[in-house]
């Protein structure tokens, strides 16, 4: 584990990335209790310019809104909907890949064909079509999130373990009589665990920005404050409140930014033989 | 320090008499590891000359040092080593203190080498003719047309036939042999004062390597190179070399004539190294009870490639009818080079590998027969030793974890078969402590250790060892043998031991069985077939086992 650490923070994004990620997650705990009110609520007058009033220090919105307040509040729904559904993405991801790579034959033929139907649909398109279908809510957004994002998931799992299954100490496994399953469980995915944990946290950052996509088009769920809806609020006013979208954006390209940093870390630190030379 | 006393003497001597001066002259070369490695030097304070037109053995186990030393000599340290004191003079300039642009000047036109995976060496989208016409190419040498016919001579010139056909191939269509003398004409291309080759026949069947091996003698005399061999095999080394330097840890031990330093070793290392060598004392058969544990019925095996709408697929008959027996008790050594199917058979027995045909008896049960749940549960009957000692061991699981991964499968409670794995761990001498590490933290040689104990630990009747000690270094291979000779005689266990090795092959096995293209040509006892050899291709691989002459020599008198 200390070798781990020693690798990871051999590479200086990586640590600033953790420490990005750390802020925002610290932040999204503590909004509760810095806004204790609904970051929906009107507290000042409209388009209040930031660092003005020390209680609004990035002003506030259209409606009179504070923007810090949805910031923070905005935290807990962007990191939220990129964990929750990167998780079901994997939960779907993950078994599909692992049991077309070790079964081979017709049935990875048949999980590969669904994979690619899913592939061919444009992602974000598919993403609203599910969204607009099922009504905007936390629940389908991280539904329509984890569906078009499960098949590069099973396409990784799938290489890996069809690579992994050749190898001796599978062999090895199999002559001791050891069945296919506890072959796949114990033998062949812990085994594969570093790429997936890599992919996992790069997924995290696609997710936030899909729900901010969405959420910028109006699709977000309508109880919950998040970037994207921020700056979709704001975009007819861009030109003379440039705070409302500035702020926010800054937020998701952070954050992004921060997972990409740190899931290139866990790539060197995972596969050391692969870490690029000179950091 | 007493070899670099000798050194100083010899340069002397050398001057006095007036020979040509060395060629290459190394002198206290000292090459840093990263602080994380295991030891602080690489390489330390290493000397040596090479004169013009010797071949120079640079032998050791792994870990020596040697490849190190000869990446220095090319300007091919990773980055993270660096020289930190030494010379290397040659041509009046210290490699040491070369730049990456003097280098490319030099390298391929001055100092050549070849390595010794001809396969990844080769770009594998060009043709050989390319390849070649590259060297000159990147020394900006001769025009097209020129480079053409000397790309053919050069062809010619490594014993390739069809120079024409050749220039045109791919690497692919290619032998492991033809790959060898292509990178070797590559190398000869600009006629370099200075051949550096790392391990070029380690990679290649006996009958090949002792063409090699020819092949790389006779062009260093025709050229007048001098020639830096680095190999681990003592016998290439009396096959090939006029002097020898013997490394251990990155220092030298000893270095000096051939026949000194092999015939009168005085550093106790080299004489280990000598001792830890496979000899063709044939091991006696030891008193074999009638009864068989394997019986192999009519074995067959054929792969089909390629194949189309419109083309005929191509078939290789990998077991080709293979019949035989092993007593219980018994040794029997399954002996042949690469592509004569000798794995595939292990494998088919094992049923890794489904067989097109034939019966495999175990104790009287047709193991072929066997399917899903039923072969599962006999599966323990014949298990295998496998050769990559890396490859074998899950690398996330505990030693004793894994080792009683198997017993627990078959329905022993898992406290009795942790205490099981713990005790067959100290019957291949590790400790009871192993069983609690990960096997990245043990070496080559304990974790095939740990790969035997993870078999003794089903009680199988028949234990198929693939090659399970090619990809160890000598001291460690004799250990093992050792462990093996040991274990068999006091668990009676019978073994089918398979291997390219005729040499490790005649210290362990009762009787020999040797394969080409998926038949059996020739099996008997040991003895018989190593002294008294019938079949002209076992007759052809016994003479190209390297250095054999010399032993048989030094066992006479004794």
């Amino acid at each position: 584990m200390s070798a781990f650490w020693k690798r990871f923070s051999r590479n200086r994004g990586a640590v600033l990335g953790l420490i990005i990620l750390a802020v925002v997650i610290a932040i999204a705990i503590v909004a509760p209790i810095l806004y204790p009110q609904s970051p929906w609520k009107m507290v000042q007058r409209p388009f209040l310019q930031p660092f003005t009033l020390p209680a609004f220090p990035l002003g506030t919105d259209t409606l009179g809104r504070d923007v810090a307040s949805g910031l923070a509040h905005g935290a807990r729904v962007s990191l939220l909907i990129g964990i929750v559904s990167t998780f079901v993405a994997l939960l779907i991801g993950v078994p599909i890949g692992a049991i077309a790579g070790f079964a081979g034959g017709r049935i990875d033929d048949a999980l590969m064909r669904l994979t690619e139907l899913f592939q061919t649909v444009p992602n974000f398109a598919l993403a609203i079509v599910l969204v607009a279908i099922f009504q905007p809510s936390l629940a389908s957004i991280v539904m329509a999130i984890a569906v078009v994002s499960w098949p590069p998931v099973a396409r990784l799992v799938r290489a890996e373990v069809l690579s992994l299954k050749t190898r001796e100490f599978v062999d090895a496994a199999r002559l001791a009589g050891l069945s296919g399953r506890a072959i796949l469980m114990r033998e062949v995915l812990p085994n594969a665990l570093s790429p997936i944990i890599v992919m996992a946290s790069l997924m995290v950052a696609t997710a936030i920005l899909v729900e901010s996509s969405l959420s910028f088009l109006g699709l977000g769920d309508p109880n919950a404050m998040s970037w994207g809806f921020m700056i979709g609020a704001a975009r007819t006013v861009i030109r003379n409140a440039w705070w409302l979208s500035f702020f926010p954006g800054l937020a998701i390209l952070l954050t992004v930014l921060a997972l990409n940093l740190i899931g290139e870390g866990l790539s060197d630190a995972l596969n050391p033989r692969l870490a690029r030379e000179g950091r | 320090m007493s070899a670099a006393t000798s050194q100083t003497m010899e340069r002397k001597s050398a001057s006095a008499a007036g020979a040509p001066s060395p060629v290459l002259d190394v002198l206290a070369l000292t090459i840093a590891l990263p602080s994380a490695a295991d030891r602080e030097h690489a390489v330390r304070d290493v000397s040596f000359v090479l004169w013009p037109g010797e071949i120079l053995c640079m032998v050791g186990e792994s870990g020596s040092g040697k490849s190190m030393c000869a990446n220095a000599l090319m300007g091919l340290l990773p980055s993270s080593v660096r020289i930190t004191s030494g010379r290397a003079m040659f041509d009046g300039q210290d490699l040491t203190q070369l730049s990456e642009a003097q280098w490319m000047g030099l390298r391929g036109a001055r100092i050549a080498m070849i390595f010794q995976e001809p396969m990844t060496a080769l770009n594998p989208l060009m043709r050989i003719g390319d390849q070649i016409a590259e060297v000159f190419e990147a020394h900006g040498r001769l025009t097209p047309s020129e480079r053409r016919a000397r790309i053919l001579a050069l062809i010619a010139e490594v014993g390739l036939p069809e120079p024409e056909k050749i220039a045109r191939a791919y690497p692919f269509q290619l032998s492991g042999g033809q790959r060898q003398r292509a990178m070797i004409a590559m190398a000869l291309a600009l006629e370099p004062a200075i051949l550096i080759a790392d391990e070029p026949t380690t990679a290649l069947d006996v009958t090949t390597q002792a063409q090699i091996l020819r092949l790389i003698r006779d062009l260093q005399k025709r050229h007048g190179m001098a020639v830096l061999f680095i190999t681990h095999d003592l016998g290439v080394v009396r096959e090939i070399a006029s002097r020898v330097i013997v490394m251990r840890h990155g220092t030298v031990v000893e270095q000096g004539a051939v026949t000194d330093v092999l015939e009168r070793p005085q550093h106790p290392y080299t004489k280990a190294l000598i001792a830890a060598m496979p000899s063709e004392v044939v091991a006696s058969a030891s008193g074999v009870k009638a009864d068989p544990v394997l019986r192999v019925r009519d074995l067959r095996k054929t792969y089909r490639t390629g194949g189309g709408l419109f083309r005929p697929a191509r078939e290789v008959k990998a077991i080709d009818g293979v019949s035989f027996e092993i007593a219980r008790g018994e040794v029997l050594g399954l002996v042949g080079e690469s592509g004569s199917g000798k794995s595939t058979v292990g494998r088919a027995i094992v049923r890794l590998i489904e067989a097109d045909g034939g019966q495999i008896f175990v104790g009287g049960e047709d193991m072929s027969g066997l399917h899903s749940d039923a072969l599962r549960r006999a599966r323990h009957r014949v298990q295998m030793v496998f050769q990559d000692p890396y490859a074998s061991l899950n690398p996330r699981r505990k030693v004793a974890g894994a080792i009683a991964a198997g017993p627990i499968a078959r329905g022993t409670p898992p406290a009795k078969a942790m205490e099981r794995a713990l005790s067959v761990l100290e019957t291949v001498g590790l400790d009871r402590a192993a069983g609690e590490r990960y096997p990245h933290e043990f070496s080559g040689g304990q974790r095939q250790r740990i790969g035997i104990a993870r078999v003794l630990a089903l009680d199988p009747e028949l234990i198929i060892a693939d090659e399970a000690v090619s990809a160890l270094d000598v001291s460690i291979q004799a250990q093992i043998l050792d462990l093996l000779r040991d274990l068999r005689a006091r668990l009676g266990l019978s073994l089918l031991f398979i291997t390219h090795d005729l040499r490790v092959a005649a210290q362990l096995c009762d009787r020999v069985a040797v394969m080409q293209n998926g038949r059996i040509v020739e099996i008997g006892p040991a003895a018989d077939i190593f002294l008294k050899p019938q079949h002209d291709y076992t007759k052809s691989l016994l003479a190209a086992v390297p250095g054999l002459a010399w032993r048989e020599a030094a066992r006479e008198p004794a």
